[in-house]
């Protein structure tokens, strides 16, 4: 298994060329990241606008290595008992009802209190041992002997707490419990860890420090054309084309939400629904709700549409 | 090789990239991985690991092409201009000799011209060989010996504390002192009082190659210039602009100003924004209740929250923008407003007469504009502060509570009108705190016009504040009080 993700990830062009078979095109930069981050054993800070595909990164890194992929979604409010471990309360109090009424027969023949409390001992700390452990996805990326793929994604929308609840994992991978020790990741496995933000705040710069970084930006013209090829084979050349070329030419304008890939992709699907065979103002008119999210970017975009359109189809 | 990776890091971090020792580990780790023979290569992984930011990978990105370009273009450009100057040399000399011989050829006798023809070739060799160090080494033209000089002598006079442009000819004639320069000089004056023709050659020669040896150290001031000190110069112009006089800053710093402010306010809410106080309502947090009670014997007697509350001061500005002091408020406001992420509430009011609220305008528009916006409202008229505590009492008392930090910058001068002192008792004793804000020095507080001295009796902090560091330490307790 090591030595087959070993091949996988042997050079930044392996990586490429894997990625892309897998529907992801990835420039040398990506490629490059996911290549140190398995050699060097470092976590992966991703950053970059919405819908460029931080988080299919992971994925498809995680299809790519056929290792599970274990997601932490943060946001505002998570804690430890949310990510790591939760002990199972409801667990433990049955247990302590049980132990209750047993308790006459566990003491007895014991003399005086400090044989019971001998006795007592005897039953160590089994109320915060594994049995009563809720793992949590940290933990169970730890735990899993495979190794895996963690993403953690939308860091940013956690809270400060936990940026450095993280920082221990991700520097050494173990994650310290008071009452049960420490938990390290099987050394030859380690997972591989991604985490991504949408820059929302600062992230603290010992987070950072301990992570690679990596911004991927919007794609220029002929990678979004690629991407949409690998995404979505049945659109006509012609049309993908002009579909890209409008969306780089929207990426100009002054909008308070720009498409992403993500939204050039679902374009170009409802464009096939459609059975359309080249853009025109009007097909464009109508389906301008798929691209652009917001009522204000609609009205701004819409008397220049035509013009938009017009240089679209030029350009190919 | 780890000695160059070093002396990048150096650079990335003149250039304003943060990094630490441990990335520097990191990069090295990395380098063992990827090596140094595909360029490109190395280059997005260097920037993976050491910078963390958009605008720091920009940085790297002009860092790495100027520092990795270095030796490679310099050994390069070297060689193909000396041999280009060479071709030019042998030329240049060849033609001016045939000519020369040509003339007094022609002058002499008519049958010379085979001679004249073959004069090039009879060109007697330079058997003279120069004496100092510098001039043998120019004329063994070694390149890489003579970069290693040029580098090692750099290294020896500190180019790389080069910190304003107009050192440039001062480090370059350094330099060239350091790789002996002076030893060279000496000699082909020496060599010209010499009437010998290979002495008159030589020192042709060796001064030639002078002059381009100093070309190329300037050359390579230039570059250590750009590496190394245009960052640190800005350093150094920011340090200043944080002590000079707010009024006496002028209209061109205002962005470098803004650089610094916005800058400052970071580093007061990394302090701050991280004081929390527990709620005392909202969801239970299990975990901590079970943990904490069970010293009590699993009673639910010392009940936790999950919910924290982040306590953050309620600010109200009331800024004084007549001339003499609009300088000063537009910095405050500055500083308050790059607070947002810690001071969400603040509430800002201009006057010189009369009070209006600028909350909007300053959240809305960029400085330059609010500022002309408020200064157009509210800037012309004569000082009344009077008037403008009696305005603040009618609109704004109500929002006034305990929680309230009210901060007054102005300098106090009444106009000899009614000061109403009495409405800023009433404000004292309503809200936390009043900050009052001074430009002026404490000497003229009281000469005057000046009404200091009875505001400050209802005031629970008065300060003299001209700079950005003065403005810095007020915000900074500011924040740091509450609690």
């Amino acid at each position: 298994m090591a030595l087959n993700n070993d091949d996988r990830l042997a050079s930044v062009d392996v990586i490429q060329q894997n990625f892309e078979s897998r529907n992801y095109i990835a420039n040398k930069q990506i490629a490059t990241a996911v290549f140190l981050a398995y050699h060097l054993g470092k976590p992966v800070l991703i950053e970059g606008p919405p819908g460029v595909g931080k988080t299919e990164l992971a994925k498809t890194t995680a299809e790519m290595l056929d290792l599970e992929c274990v997601r932490l979604q943060c946001y505002e409010g998570l804690d430890e008992s949310k990510a790591i471990y939760e002990w199972k309360y409801g667990k433990q109090l049955l247990y302590t009802q049980v132990l209750k009424e047993t308790l006459n027969e566990v003491l007895q023949g014991a003399k005086g209190l400090s044989q019971s409390v001998e006795k007592l001992h005897e039953f160590g700390d089994i109320f915060f041992s594994n049995e009563f452990l809720e793992p949590r996805p940290l933990l169970k990326a730890l735990r899993s002997d495979e190794g895996c793929v963690l993403l953690i994604d939308e860091v940013d929308k956690s809270d400060h707490e936990f940026e450095s609840l993280l920082l221990e994992m991700l520097s050494d991978f173990q994650i310290s419990i008071p009452e049960i020790g420490t938990i390290k990741a099987n050394p030859d496995r380690k997972p591989l860890v991604f985490l991504t933000s949408n820059n929302t705040r600062e992230i603290s710069d010992a987070l950072k420090r301990r992570c690679l970084h990596l911004y991927i930006p919007f794609p220029d013209g002929d990678l979004e054309k690629q991407i949409i090829h690998a995404r979505v084979p049945e659109i006509a050349d012609n049309l993908r084309n002009q579909l890209v070329n409008f969306v780089q030419e929207l990426r100009e304008l002054d909008l308070k939400k720009v498409p992403a890939i993500s939204e050039t992709i679902d374009w170009a699907r409802t464009l096939i629904l459609l059975h359309s065979e080249t853009l025109d103002q009007d097909l464009v008119n109508q389906t301008l709700n798929v691209i652009l999210k917001f009522q204000e970017d609609i009205e701004s975009v819409e008397p220049e549409l035509a013009t938009l359109t017009n240089k679209a189809l030029k350009d190919t | 090789m780890d000695q160059t990776l070093v002396e990048f890091v150096k650079t990335l971090r003149t250039a304003e990239i943060k990094v630490s020792p441990a990335e520097t580990l990191d990069a090295m780790a990395c380098i063992d991985k990827v090596g140094y023979e595909d360029r490109e290569f190395l280059k997005n992984s260097l920037a993976l690991v050491l910078s963390k930011t958009p605008e720091e990978k920009e940085a790297f990105d002009t860092c790495f092409e100027n520092f990795f370009n270095f030796d490679h273009f310099e050994d390069n450009d070297f060689l193909h201009q000396d041999d280009d100057d060479n071709a030019n040399d042998g030329d240049g000399d060849g033609d001016g000799d045939g000519d020369a011989s040509g003339n007094s050829e022609e002058g002499g006798s008519g049958g010379g011209q085979g001679a004249s023809g073959a004069t090039p070739e009879d060109f007697p060799e330079l058997t003279l060989q120069p004496q100092s160090e510098l001039g043998q080494l120019l004329m063994s033209g070694d390149r890489n010996r003579l970069t290693v000089a040029l580098v090692e002598a750099g290294r020896e006079v500190g180019v790389t504390d080069i910190v304003v442009f107009t050192q440039k000819g001062l480090y370059t004639r350094k330099i060239m002192d350091a790789m002996g320069g002076k030893a060279l000089g000496e000699e082909i004056t020496e060599l010209q009082g010499h009437a010998g023709i290979q002495q008159k050659m030589l020192s042709g020669t060796l001064k030639k190659h002078r002059d381009r040896l100093r070309d190329r150290v300037r050359d390579y001031v230039e570059k250590q210039f750009f590496l190394h000190a245009d960052e640190s110069g800005k350093q150094l112009r920011e340090e200043l602009l944080k002590k000079v006089k707010l009024s006496n800053i002028e209209k061109r710093n205002f962005k470098d100003v803004q650089e610094v402010v916005v800058k400052m306010a970071k580093k007061l809410i990394s302090i701050h924004s991280k004081r929390r106080k527990a709620f005392k309502r909202g969801q239970l947090d299990i975990r901590k209740t079970l943990r904490k009670n069970m010293q009590y014997d699993g009673m639910f007697f010392d009940i936790k929250w999950k919910a924290q509350k982040v306590d953050r001061p309620k600010v109200m500005a009331i800024c004084d923008v007549s001339g003499s002091v609009s300088n000063y408020s537009r910095f405050l406001l500055m500083f308050l407003y790059s607070l947002a992420e810690v001071l969400p509430k603040v509430r800002s009011f201009a006057f010189s007469s009369d009070l209006g609220e600028v909350t909007d305008l300053f959240e809305h528009s960029t400085l330059e504009d609010a500022m002309a916006k408020t200064m157009r409202d509210f800037g012309n008229g004569s000082t009344d502060y009077g008037q403008m505590l009696a305005d603040f009492k009618s609109h704004c008392m109500n929002d006034v509570n305990n929680k309230t930090t009210v901060i007054i910058l102005g300098d106090a001068r009444n106009n000899y009108g009614d000061p109403k002192n009495e409405v800023l008792r009433e404000i004292y004793d309503k809200c936390q705190r009043v900050i009052w804000l001074n430009p002026e020095p404490k000497m003229s507080w009281s000469v005057g016009d000046s009404e200091m001295k009875k505001y400050a009796a209802a005031c629970h902090q008065v300060e003299v504040c001209n700079s950005l560091v003065h403005l810095e330490r007020v915000v900074g307790n500011l924040l740091r009080n509450v609690s």
